[in-house]
Order: C-alpha cells, then structure tokens, then sequence
C-alpha cells in the first residue's frame, strides 16, 4: 500500500474532515497530541497529514507534494488550480455574496469593490455587465464600506452575523461553498486504488 | 516596479547549468538514438512563427502566446508547441515527397511568463509524429515508443492512460441535449472536476436514465485497467459507437501483445484542452513529477485547419518534467587538469592531445591564472603539474 499525503487546512475544517475521515473507517488518533505540528503521520494507515493555511491546500496538491488535499470550493474558484475536484464533502457550508451599506447603490463613475477573492469578484460582476475596480484585501473586509473604501465586498457568508453586527446588508448570492476533495493529477493515476478508495468510502459513509 | 537588478532574468525563464545542460543531452543523445533507430527523423523549424497561422491553429490558449510584431506589421509568436510547426511543413512540403511521414523533434517552446514558479516560460520537448497514416496501427506504435522511451531513459514507475476523444464525444452528446451541454462537461472534464460535473449534470434536466447513467459514466468509466469495463458505456445500436469502441479494442489487444498491459489504464472521461484530438488519447505519468511528463493522441483535426485530409498522430515529453523523474546517477567521468608554467606551455600541449587521444577528457590550465589552486583542482580527478623544478609526475 503506498503512502498517502493529505493537505489539511488548519482549524475548524480540519476538524469537521478528520471526523468525516473517521467515520469513513480510517483509524485515526482521536486526538492529534501536539496541535502546533505542520507535520502528523499515522503510520498504520500509511497516512501524512501536512496541515496548511486553507488558501494553500490546492498549492500544495498542485505541486504534487501532497496526493490529496481538502479545500473550500471558494479557494478553487480563486485561484483556479490544476487539481482533480473528486468528492464535494458537504463540510464547512456557506456562500460567497456581496455586500454593502443598506440603501446604497455603487459609484457611477469608478465602482469599487473590496475582496480577498479578486477572481470571483471581477468574474461576477464581469458576467454581470458591470465593470468595477477590486481592491484585494486579508481580512476584516466589512471595513471596507464602512469606512468608505469601497461600495461593496465580495465575502464568505456563513451566517450572516459578522455582516449584521457591522451594520452591512447581503445584496447578492453569488456561488455556494463546501469543501470538497481534491487530488493531484499524477497521484489520482499512480496511487488511483487508494484514491479510489478513499472517494468510495467518504461517499458511502456520508450517505 | 522594483528596477531591473543585474542578475535578473525574464520572468519564467531558466538558465541550464553544465550539469543540468548535461543530462538534458544526454536525453537528446538517447532520444536521438531510439526515434531514429524506429524510423523517425529530426527536424527543426523557426522559433519565431505567424500567429495567424502556427498562434491560432496551435491549441495553446491566445493569453498563453508570447507575441512580438515584425516590421511589416505582422504578429508573430515564439512557437508555442512543436506539433503544428510540423504539421505546417509537412502538408505544405513533405508529404508531397513520403507518405507516411515519421518525424521526430527536441526543441524548446515558449508558453506566457506566470507570475508563479513551477512554471517555466520556455521548456524543451521531445516527441514525434507519424502523418499519413491513420491505422490503429499508427496509434498503437506511438503509444508503444513512448512507453518504451520512457522505460530506456530508466524511468521505471510510469503509468499511461489512454482514451478516445471521439467516443467520449459521442456518449456526450448522446446522453445530453445540446451542443452546450457537451461543451459544459467537455470543459468540466478536462479540469476533472467529478462534482462540477455531477452537479451539471443535475441541472441539465435530463431524463432520470440519461442523468443516473451520465452520473454512472464519470464514476466508472475512468481509471479501468480492462477496456471490457468499458462496454456498458457503448450504444450498441450506435454505429459510430461500435466502430470506435471496436478499434479501442483493437488498439488494446495490440499494446497487450507489446506487454505494456500493466503500464495502462483506460479512461473513457480523458479529454484534453487541445481541442483538435479527434481519436485515440493519452497522458504519461510518472512518480517524482506532480504534472504529467508528456501526452499524445491522434489529431486529424489540425491536418484539416491546414487543408489536408490525411491522419496524423504523435506525442510529446516534457524534458523538464523527464529531467525530475529520472534517478540521478551521477557518473564522475575522469577529467585530467594539467598545470603548466610558461616553460612547459608546448609539453603541456603535447601531453594533453595524447591524454585526449586515449579519451581522457583534459584541461590545461596556466598556473600562476588561478588563485585558488585547492579549489580549482577539486573539480578534477587527476592533476598533472608541469612546473619548473617540481619533479612530480615529470
């Protein structure tokens, strides 16, 4: 059996997807004793995780350094990697949407909105009809109509309180987000009975 | 913009050290030797080219193109591919001369800078084309010299998979609707994206036995090492269908009489974005490579963008791709250093041509030039001092 490299976004999927993975009959630690390690092998399923920045998995299982990876499909719409999409996970809901202050509309003249998703910002408003300006940002985005840096963001909305609690409005749904698994196009064929079992079992304990 | 500093090359672009520049040779020398001893024969075609002709027709998406303008105004590109090169000559000149055409290339192609590494903006190629002849024939023996050009270059752990992009065509179009439809999961299926599809394939509103077949399609029609696995995906009452399916047959029983059977796997959902694979198609893959090492396929659809009819088929490796995979076996090949002062200029002349002449690569050198005499001859398996008054090896 060969071994198998999984990229892990760190944090709250992370968590969600072990579980899945458990469930699926992969014996795992229920616990991962050091939280800080990049690193953890579980020797006797011939498993790796590499545990990463959630933007990250699809660099990682591009690259082939990792076989598989769980990532959000927001992080895949972005940046638009060279992966295999194998599984949607149902893991980790939510939706990207646009946002603002309540009652306004966009500038006439030069519309900007702020995003950490430049990609699927300027491709909405693209398939809109409307040309805008995107100013990328980290984190922290309802700043941004706020304090009038922009009209509008393009976010992640998973319950909508982050928005209410700044004061902004949900104007629109633009895709929704789950994570799903991914592959490397070599290992899905140098490693594909693995893969292939792995995919088939996610799938039969998820039913 | 930060300025330009000195060592600065092009975004994308690679220098190739001796010892890199040296295994890269070393493929050619081997590639040299196999495709010609099959037949093949090297050709070698501008850097430069016309978009309207070689930009267009070459299946390298335009935003992918380095472009430059002539002094008459045209757009030209550096060659995105070997592949439509060749077809430009050979439907303009050869096949006049030989028909069928096996032709054999190394060369470097260009592909727009990005901003990310991992992706060279120009890398070398090799591959061959067999024009003119559009038996299975033709197809089984491209599969079969790759395959065994990647077993000469001592890569061992390799895979190919092999499908047909006109019958994936068909079963599409077969179980959809629209013309936009088969364009849709085409585009998803190039990405393999098992979810896009399965979701497509929901919205789509197909009748519940298109739909559960079209789902059944994606999950088990991919990564089979038997194309008998395959048959439930044939119409039977589809002429095209059978035909199509029959020759895959046929191709698989001749790659099973090449014992390459444990090297393949069929996958009917292989589709490529070189959107001029009318036929059979495959993909190379190896373990030390997260991208595939190269790809091949019949394409009779760029001959007709040239106004030809015959059948063309062929393949290409990455050369960079192949230089990972390969296992380093670092030959330390005797190099003689001979340090000469100005007195033993003309011995030291006479001694190295005899040295070369036994096939000892040799270097002269002046002595009093190097400052570092321990770490110039360190890069030396022998050192031979030709000094006034040092009676050493005289």
């Amino acid at each position: 059996m060969s071994e198998l490299t999984i990229a892990m976004p760190k944090g709250r999927i992370f968590e969600e997807a072990y579980v899945l993975l458990q469930k699926a009959g992969f014996k795992l630690p229920d616990d991962l004793e050091d939280s800080r390690k990049l690193i953890v092998e579980v020797p006797n399923e011939r498993i790796r995780f590499i545990l990463a920045k959630p933007m990250d998995v699809p660099v990682y299982v591009e690259h082939g350094v990792a076989d598989i990876g769980i990532a959000g499909k927001d992080v895949l719409l972005e940046q638009k990697r060279s992966v295999h999409e194998l599984l949607d996970l149902k893991i980790s809901q939510c939706y990207i949407a646009t946002a603002g202050l309540p009652n306004t509309i966009m500038n006439d003249i030069a519309p900007r909105v702020a995003t950490k998703y430049p990609e699927i910002a300027s491709n909405f408003y693209k398939e809109k009809g409307e040309q805008v300006e995107i100013i990328g940002l980290n984190g922290s985005i309802e700043l941004a109509p706020m304090i009038g840096l922009a009209d509008r963001i393009v976010d992640i909305v998973s319950t909508g309180r982050t928005l209410k609690e700044n004061g902004l409005v949900e104007y629109e749904h633009i895709v929704d987000v789950t994570s799903r698994l991914i592959a490397n196009p070599v290992s899905y064929r140098l490693k594909s009975e693995r893969i292939r079992d792995m995919v088939k079992r996610l799938k039969d304990s998820m039913e | 913009m930060t300025p330009i500093r000195k060592f600065e090359k092009p975004l994308g672009m690679r220098d190739s050290f001796p010892l890199i520049n040296e295994k890269k040779e070393e493929v050619r020398d081997v590639g040299r030797r196999f495709f010609q001893s099959r037949g093949f024969d090297f050709i070698k075609t501008p850097t430069v080219e016309y978009y309207e002709t070689i930009g267009k027709a070459s299946a390298i998406p335009d935003s992918s193109l380095f472009k430059l303008v002539d002094r008459q105004g045209e757009t030209l590109v550096l060659r995105p591919d070997m592949t439509t090169p060749i077809v430009r000559v050979a439907t303009s000149k050869l096949l006049k001369e030989q028909i069928p055409l096996r032709l054999a290339y190394f060369a470097n192609v260009f592909r727009a800078q990005e901003h990310e590494g991992g992706r060279p903006a120009e890398f070398e190629q090799m591959g061959v084309e067999l024009i003119g002849d559009d038996s299975v024939y033709a197809d089984a023996e491209m599969i079969i010299t790759a395959s065994e050009f990647v077993q000469e270059l001592g890569i061992d752990s390799y895979r190919l998979t092999v499908g047909h992009a006109g019958l994936l065509q068909s079963i599409l179009t077969q179980l959809t609707q629209s013309e936009e439809q088969v364009k849709e999961l085409r585009k998803l299926l190039v990405e393999k994206n098992m979810v896009g599809f399965e979701d497509a394939v929901r919205t789509f509103g197909l009748s519940n036995e298109d739909e559960q077949s079209s789902i059944e399609f994606i999950g088990q029609a991919s990564n089979v090492q038997s194309i008998q696995q395959l048959r439930p995906f044939i119409d039977e009452t589809n002429d095209a269908q059978v035909t199509m399916f029959s020759y895959l047959n046929d191709l698989s029983s001749i790659l099973e009489n090449a014992g390459l059977s444990k090297m393949i796997t069929y996958d009917l959902t292989l589709t490529s974005e070189m959107s001029y694979y009318t036929g059979m198609l495959f993909e190379v893959f190896a373990s030390g490579s997260g991208f595939a090492i190269g790809n091949g396929g019949r394409y009779d659809g760029l001959l007709q963008a040239f106004n030809s009819e015959v059948g063309a088929t062929g393949f290409g490796l990455r050369v960079d791709r192949l230089l990972e995979v390969m296992t380093t076996t670092t030959t330390c090949e005797p190099h003689t250093l001979i340090f000469f002062d100005s007195a033993n200029y003309a011995k030291a002349v006479v001694d190295a041509a005899e040295l070369r002449n036994q096939g000892i690569r040799t270097t002269i050198q002046y002595k009093e030039s190097v400052e570092d005499q321990q770490a110039f001859q360190s890069n030396f398996s022998d050192v031979v001092w030709l000094i006034e008054g040092d009676g050493n090896n005289e």
